[in-house]
């Protein structure tokens, strides 16, 4: 019976759809985190068969980063113009469109898309985005802003920052969103009920006052410029708490290891931030508040780990990487003991083309010349380059980065870090460690990323999908869209 | 209440999600969630300014920093001025992979120490996949020029510089 077969399929559609909800979802983002730090990091912390927590995620797979150019339609459209630079990859997540590198929360022909975060909160979902970058950083802001350039920070508009002609032919209005200072549209539009990060010095005190009429409890001041701490965190109540911790972006986290009486260490680390963000959305509502609370949507993001990437410190990297998969591992916590959490892992790009290297051996960058092809008389391997056994050029490969050649501003060496297997004698940075890390450049590169995913409809993250199904798949998981 | 102008806004309402949301094409949402007005905001009206430099009296020959929201961020060095226009270099010691946006705002005063007027060096990266292949390389090292605008020629003779914008990653 064709009704019957309808009727089951529809049955089975509705069964799978349900399976597939979710109460809460945590998003979590390793801003330029690509598959090689995430082998990094465990060997180095956890050695080579170790895991780390976001590594026990149930559901793992890749996903695509590529941008479009300029005024390109959608994937499939006869328009569509792909761009093989990456970025431009918050949009892609939180608004489900291709769009061009600087565009936040806009299209590539700068139509204005609504965000995951705009519409949980539409829907009665409370809302959480934290960041060790400026909250008004790309990540952090495509959730929460529409902009046509991510430049266009704040806190004063400027025109070269925020307009683009090349989109839009003629200047916009000041009063057009598209061209609003992030800071502003941030301190105003109400998107996020927990804010958390660094990036202070874009908010003024016209915006204090915009985020305390919203009723947000304000940590620090932006009026006085003054940071808030961990101290303030931890004291935080209320259902709306906007707190920047640093006027820029926050401290990485080896350095407040290293310096713990500093000003600096007094900023929370990224898991304090999340534990403190899902404190506050799960915290049940007091006398007077609204009693909308359905569930909650949390963006964490770990930006540190693409800006130490930029510069090639894979010290610092490192270090990042562990702070934010501490993170993860809070996250993972709450929703093995929540139930009812879809938990998300994954980065924007790939930056700067880490990778780990045989021990004892060199990367091009540090050889006088290619590797070696000379077996082009055989039938088997006679493709056209012929060149001898290549070697370190000493001009090149001055020792080991974070060792014997660290003072050589043009050194390609290596860094190198001891593992848990190593001898207790082995140090970082010693040719005896274990962990041979090198980069391909200073910048983005278009290498899938890695995806972890465990809770209601993790199963739809295995495998490689593009970017901009992670917006159908968390809008789907939360009811936001159908 | 400011209202936003001349707004384009999507109006695609695409439903059906769980198996297209393995795919490239993510289902669209309505548009109903952004807000595209934002109470209580006064809308620039132009360039900006910072108020430090209306504040200030710079003695004859002197080049002088003005306080701006990004002072923790950055050095000025190499500050010169010879009477027709001021140099420099602006190294920005933050997180530095790109040097998206930067402003150097020049005050020019007179024998008093009389602000004259302002003018300003604008950098602005191209971002839309490094097509430009001089602004595609990490810069933490900016000089900039500014030079004194024709009508006070021969009446500039101090000069404060400031930041009003800068944004870096």
């Amino acid at each position: 019976m064709v009704a019957g077969t309808a009727g089951a399929a529809s049955a089975r559609d509705d069964a799978r759809d349900n399976r597939n909800r979710a109460a809460n979802v945590i998003y979590l983002l390793g801003d330029g985190m690509g598959r090689t730090h995430v082998t990094a990091a465990r060997e180095r912390y956890y050695g080579t068969d170790g895991k780390l927590s976001m590594e026990t995620l149930p559901s793992q797979g890749f996903i695509s980063t590529y941008a479009v150019k300029k005024l390109s339609g959608q994937p499939g459209s006869k328009t569509f113009q792909p761009n093989a630079v990456t970025a431009s990859a918050a949009t892609a997540r939180s608004s489900g469109v291709k769009t061009y590198n600087a565009a936040l929360g806009v299209n590539a022909t700068g139509t204005v898309k609504p965000t995951i975060m705009e519409l949980a909160k539409k829907s009665g979902l409370r809302t959480g985005n934290v960041s060790t970058a400026e909250i008004t950083d790309a990540t952090p802001a495509g959730q929460l802003s529409h902009a046509l350039a991510r430049g266009c920070q704040g806190p004063v508009y400027s025109s070269a920052a925020c307009q683009d002609l090349a989109i839009t032919g003629t200047a916009l209005p000041t009063t057009d969103i598209r061209v609003t200072p992030i800071a502003d549209q941030i301190a105003r539009n109400g998107t996020a009920d927990v804010i958390l990060g660094g990036g202070l010095g874009r908010f003024d005190a016209v915006d204090e006052e915009a985020l305390t009429d919203q009723g947000y409890s304000v940590l620090g001041s932006p009026t006085t410029q003054t940071v808030a701490t961990k101290t303030d965190l931890a004291s935080a109540s209320g259902a709306k708490v906007f707190g920047l911790f640093n006027t820029g972006n926050l401290t990485i986290e080896k350095t407040k290891q290293e310096k713990p009486t500093s000003a600096e260490a007094q900023e929370p680390t990224l898991s304090e931030m999340t534990s403190k963000a899902i404190a506050l959305l799960t915290q049940k509502a007091s006398k007077g508040e609204s009693k909308t609370k359905k569930g909650f949507y949390l963006q964490i993001e770990g930006a540190l780990i693409d800006k130490r990437s930029h510069a090639n410190d894979a010290a610092q990297t490192l270090g990042e990487m562990k702070a934010f998969d501490d993170a993860v591992k809070i996250a993972k916590d709450f929703a093995a003991k929540d139930g009812n959490t879809l938990v998300i892992v994954t980065a924007d790009h790939e930056c700067a083309g880490f990778n780990i290297i045989e021990k004892g051996t060199f990367t091009n960058a540090e050889a006088s010349a290619p590797p070696a092809n000379v077996d082009s008389g055989n039938p088997a391997n006679n493709s056209t380059p012929i060149r001898p056994r290549n070697s370190k050029d000493a001009t090149r490969s001055a020792g080991i980065i974070n060792g014997a050649g660290s003072t050589d501003p043009k050194n390609f060496g290596p860094a190198t870090f001891r593992v848990p297997t190593d001898a207790a004698h082995v140090v970082d940075g010693s040719p005896e460690a274990g962990l041979w890390l090198s980069y391909l450049s200073g910048n983005h590169t278009g290498a899938d990323v890695p995806v972890y995913a465990y809770g209601p409809g993790s199963d739809q993250l295995n495998g490689t999908i593009d970017n901009i199904a992670l917006f159908g798949i968390v809008g789907h998981a939360l009811q936001l869209v159908s | 209440m400011i209202a936003v102008s001349g707004l384009a806004l999507s109006g695609l309402i695409v439903w059906g999600v769980n198996a297209a949301a393995r795919t490239a094409h993510a289902p669209s949402a309505p548009p109903f969630a952004v807000a595209t007005t934002l109470p209580g905001l006064a809308a620039p009206t132009g360039e900006p300014q910072l108020a430090s430099i209306a504040r200030m009296h710079p003695t004859t020959g002197a080049v002088v920093p003005a306080a701006g929201p990004f002072d923790d961020r950055f050095v000025l060095q190499d500050l010169r001025f010879d009477g027709a226009r001021v140099t420099g270099v602006v190294d920005v010691t933050s997180d530095v992979s790109e040097v998206l946006e930067l402003q150097v705002l020049a005050g020019f005063y007179d024998a008093d120490g009389a602000l004259l007027g302002t003018d300003r060096f604008v950098h602005h990266l191209t971002d839309d996949g490094g097509t430009d292949p001089t602004t595609g390389t990490p810069q933490e090292h900016t000089a900039f020029s500014i030079a004194v605008p024709a009508e006070f020629a021969g009446r500039a003779l101090s000069v404060s510089l400031g930041v009003p914008v800068l944004v870096n990653e």
